[in-house]
């Protein structure tokens, strides 16, 4: 027996040495690349977007892993550019737009058509437009597109009001207070009246209709009717004896001049409104196969698409294969002949895939913290690239001690960010309401800005370039100001009259929210010598919280832009019910905002966006901690795949290079 | 025998409604919601929402009408997935979960049952000792250590076997990783339950009884000490089977396996009550049904056991 045993002790030795061998000789031999670095033989791409895609129904998902499936079956007006995601021609082949920039007359390309045949018309844009807006659709994005005339009134169920069968105006009707938001009939001039002038459109009746003054626009709801009456006693008068007509999908400003000519009319100026258009809510869904098959139109075998790609198989769960659309207007140039599309959560097990060579390359933030130092030498393969995905820490504004500005800014001095980002390795520090990587234009604005302040403040330019950075004596003086004297005592700071105890710093449950925190929380206690205890909540539990400024203390706001402009971070604090989730609320900062964004030439308006962000800053209504870098792989071979700042690749230019000698090697020259 | 049968048929329906309704209650406790993300919607799109799924109806009529729909056999369709049906995604993920956990379970059994009838027989042997300090260690390491483990040698060093995914039921190069990691552990307990199994019944009168009839040894074994020394492995198969069936979350994440497991913990994050409620119904039926197995399954292997 004894003999037995150690014979089998023998054998297991023998294996874990051979095997050992094995793996020292495969790893030696690719160790340039991260495992398996084999092109497949295919024009296949084998990548990993996120999770099980909720629909296919582009106007259905909020989510990014949709949105990368969306930019493969489904293509709009415009498309984003494949490495910095300006929107460039795409179903559109040129646009023209108002003075006011809100008005957008779009030239469709003839070409373009469905991946049944079925030539993509203006028709097809008027109808998934109205599509979207329509409250059955229950599309959870369709706020995007309020900016569309009556769009917001068709989507909410709202009616306009007719009395003595006459429309009632908006104008007539504003609340004292409401006066000041720039409708656009008060500052209406006759050079701005003109719509898009160089085009020779023929004047249509929808188009008298959607550019006269705006119509009343009311709650469908009775009870609503009478809330608002309450607000606004002009509103009484106005909702006797009259009538109410439901506001339909033919009263929103979308509007098919003919087979290939668009007019989008918005409500007000929204310079940004192109940029949103490369949004998947904006890409035209097929009426054909809708109206056919109903709610199954996004079964393999009935959808219909309008992108460089068509769903091939989709089994949910796994995979979702996509092919070449033969139709696609410039089919000839799409390189790739499939793309598979697999549904995998787990960080690790992509990371496997990937070191197996069983996928080619996967989307952004799928590498955890503690591997990144392992896969950054991988020069050929790993990316870290601005993006514009930011993470602050929002404050209870409603409620002591973060109702002082004093305690709110102490806070903010009292965490080094520079560490912070160091420690989160794909981050950098963030010091204000945007990140520097949303435009080039913007920055140079909000320098220019910055340095009129300084002047006006009279700082030294070094004083005025950290005022925002971490500074703990400082900090430790705002705090005492505001009433919480911090005491020294051998080396350790503690400040006993803070109510620490009565304050939490909420995230929801993700492994490296915890690590922010508790490294935050270190700082604050060094710094400050306050112990801001932590709390971790389930996504779910933890949204409905913050939204409602109903936690005490402290919360996590992430957010990842919409589109490329500084309006999307800037309007986290816009309106009396934001996103920003502190509760912050200055009709000044809305004013700031109205009129940067009615301001027709750029530079200026982004100098006014600038002045607004400087302005709201000033109240620090978030601390704002870092600016994420993409953070994912590809495989050498494969080419045209950009770390663009939102991760949403334009597809048709990705290829499989065979030949070795022209992979890529050292990723930091991609974007060149 | 089939009266006992009938009885506890027609009580599993009553039984999964409760376990149902309590569930619902839960769901609705939770906080949340199936379209709660990290953009607040605008007050008119939740409206619409809310009232596309009935949210604005009282909370008993929704109650009723859920029920209505479950006993109908209606689950309606997922709240996330809004593509798929509750019925469809059942339809497609049991066979997943149910071919990688009976394969687990036959796997088990070939190894427990061997090293466990085996470690009886040689008691207090270094075979014994052996197999069950294995068992043991099989046991207390959980599968998301060891699946890891698995697939760190055998995909990422040797290359040899894909290090997740689904390839379809004939894909056994997909299938082999995660069937060991399952099979490991149940194994493991199986080898514990037949060795004391096997102890108990070696060393009762009707076995030196039929030693004293001078049967072989084999038949002693094979014929009279297995059965009844595998009462306690019956006892266990049956729960065992229906989670195996169910699906097991660890394994199904860690391997990217489209199964029930996998669903099931994505219908909860996403707070999307009819496919919840639909696994739920569904698996607590098929534990209702494998537990009644069980106890027939006693009654063919105990002669003295009787319904």
């Amino acid at each position: 027996m004894k003999r037995h045993c150690f014979n089998n002790v023998r054998l297991g030795l023998a294996i874990i040495a051979l095997s050992v061998f094995a793996v020292g000789c495969r790893t030696s031999a690719n160790s340039r690349y991260f495992g398996e670095t084999v092109p497949p033989t295919r024009n296949i791409l084998r990548y990993v977007t996120g999770p099980e895609p909720e629909s296919l129904d582009p106007q259905i998902p909020d989510g990014q892993p949709e949105a990368r499936i969306f930019l493969a079956l489904y293509e709009g007006l415009v498309e984003y550019d494949p490495k910095d995601l300006h929107p460039v021609p795409a179903i559109a082949e040129s646009w023209e737009i108002s003075r006011k920039i809100d008005e957008f007359v779009f030239h469709l390309r003839k070409d373009a058509k469905w991946s049944d045949g079925k030539p993509i018309t203006a028709s097809d844009f008027v109808y998934s437009f109205r599509r979207g807006f329509a409250p059955e659709t229950v599309s959870r994005t369709a706020e995007l597109g309020y900016f569309i005339k009556y769009a917001k009134a068709f989507n909410a169920k709202s009616v306009f009001v007719k009395k003595n069968n006459q429309f009632l105006l908006a104008k007539d009707f504003a609340p004292a207070t409401e006066a000041k938001t720039n409708e656009p009939e008060n500052n209406k001039s006759p050079e701005n009246e003109q719509a898009v002038s160089s085009s020779a459109i023929a004047e249509t009746e929808f188009h008298q209709f959607i550019k006269s003054p705006d119509r009343l626009v009311v709650s469908g709801d009775e009870k609503e009717r009478a809330k608002a009456v309450e607000v606004n006693p002009a509103l009484k008068t106005a909702l006797e004896d009259s009538e109410f007509v439901p506001v339909k999908g033919e009263d929103i400003g979308v509007e098919a001049i003919d087979d290939y000519t668009l007019r989008i009319t918005l409500r007000q100026s929204a310079p940004f409104f192109l940029g949103l258009l490369a949004h998947q809510f904006f890409r035209p869904v097929p009426q054909q196969a809708i109206e056919k098959y109903g709610k199954a139109w996004t079964r393999p075998e009935n959808i219909v698409t309008s992108g460089a790609f068509k769903v091939k198989e989709h089994k949910p769960y796994d995979v979702l294969k996509v092919e070449k659309n033969p139709n696609y207007w410039d089919a000839q140039n799409v390189k790739l002949d499939e793309i598979d599309f697999y549904s995998v959560e787990e960080q690790t097990t992509i990371l496997n895939l990937y070191k197996a060579g069983s996928i080619d390359a996967f989307s952004n933030h799928m590498i955890p913290a503690s591997w990144v130092d392992e896969m950054r030498p991988f020069k050929d393969e790993y990316l870290n690239f601005p993006e514009i995905f930011t993470q602050y820490y929002s404050m209870n504004m409603k409620k002591p001690p973060f109702d002082n500005l004093k305690v709110r800014q102490a806070f903010n001095l009292s965490i080094d960010k520079v560490a912070l980002a160091e420690f989160r390795k794909t981050q950098k520090p963030l010091y204000d309401l945007s990140p520097p990587s949303i435009s080039s234009e913007y920055e140079k604005a909000r320098s220019a800005v910055s340095e009129e302040l300084r002047l006006k403040s009279n700082t030294s330019p070094e004083e005025w370039a950290n005022r925002n950075h971490f500074n703990p004596e400082r900090a430790r003086q705002l705090l005492a100001e505001a009433g919480f004297a911090v005491q020294q005592n051998n080396n350790a700071y503690t400040c006993p009259s803070f109510p620490a105890d009565k304050i939490a710093l909420s995230y929801n449950t993700f492994e490296s929210n915890r690590l922010v925190a508790e490294f935050v929380q270190a700082q604050w206690k060094q710094n400050l010598g306050v112990i801001v205890p932590l709390k971790n909540m389930e996504f779910k539990t933890f949204l409905p919280m913050k939204n409602a400024v109903d936690y005490d203390g402290l919360a996590l706001t992430l957010w990842s832009a919409d589109y490329l402009d500084p309006y999307t971070f800037l309007g986290l604090q816009y309106g009396i019910s934001n996103n920003g989730g502190s509760g912050y609320y200055d009709p000044k900062y809305d004013r700031m905002l109205d009129e940067a964004n009615s301001e027709l030439n750029p530079q200026t308006r982004y100098e006014k966006l600038a002045r607004a962000e400087a302005y709201a800053m000033n109240q620090q209504p978030f601390i704002p901690l870092t600016v994420g870098s993409t953070n994912w792989m590809k495989k050498p071979y494969v080419k045209g795949l950009y770390p663009n700042p939102g991760t949403l690749h334009s597809w048709k230019y990705v290829y499989i290079e065979r030949d070795p000698s022209k992979w890529d090697s050292n990723v930091e020259n991609i974007m060149k | 025998m089939l009266q006992f049968i009938l009885k506890r048929v027609v009580i599993i329906v009553p039984m999964a409604l409760v376990v149902v309704s309590l569930t619902w209650g839960l769901v609705r406790l939770a906080p949340g919601n199936f379209y709660t993300s990290e953009k607040k919607l605008s007050p008119a799109i939740e409206k619409n929402i809310r009232e596309k799924y009935g949210l604005d109806k009282p909370v008993l009529q929704q109650y009723l009408i859920m029920i209505g729909n479950i006993v109908r056999g209606d689950f309606g369709d997922s709240l996330k997935y809004q593509d798929q049906s509750v019925n469809e995604i059942l339809w497609r993920t049991v066979p997943v979960s149910a071919t990688i956990g009976i394969l687990a379970y036959l796997l088990a059994l070939l190894i427990g049952l061997t090293t466990g009838t085996l470690a009886a027989l040689k008691q207090n042997s270094s075979l014994d000792y052996g197999s069950m300090a294995f068992a043991m260690l099989g046991q207390s390491v959980p599968n998301f250590v060891i699946g890891p483990i698995l697939v760190l040698v055998f995909s990422l060093w040797l290359y040899w076997l894909p290090p997740a995914r689904w390839n379809g039921f004939l894909g056994i190069a997909n299938l082999i990783l995660p069937v060991v990691t399952l099979a490991l552990i149940y194994a493991a307990y199986i080898a514990r339950l037949t060795r004391a199994g096997m102890l108990e019944v070696l060393r009762s009168d009707y076995i030196r009884t039929a030693r004293a009839k001078g049967l072989s040894e084999r038949a002693v074994i094979f014929r009279h000490a297995l059965r009844g020394g595998l009462m306690p492995v019956v006892s266990f198969t049956g729960p065992a089977l229906a989670g195996l069936l169910a699906g097991t979350v660890v394994i199904e994440r860690i391997f990217a396996l489209p199964g029930l497991g996998n669903v099931f913990i994505q219908s909860c994050l996403n707070r999307d009550e009819t496919l919840i409620l639909g696994i739920v119904a569904f698996v607590s039926v098929l534990i209702m049904f494998a537990n009644l197995a069980v106890d027939i399954a006693y009654a063919y292997l105990d002669p003295r056991i009787r319904y």
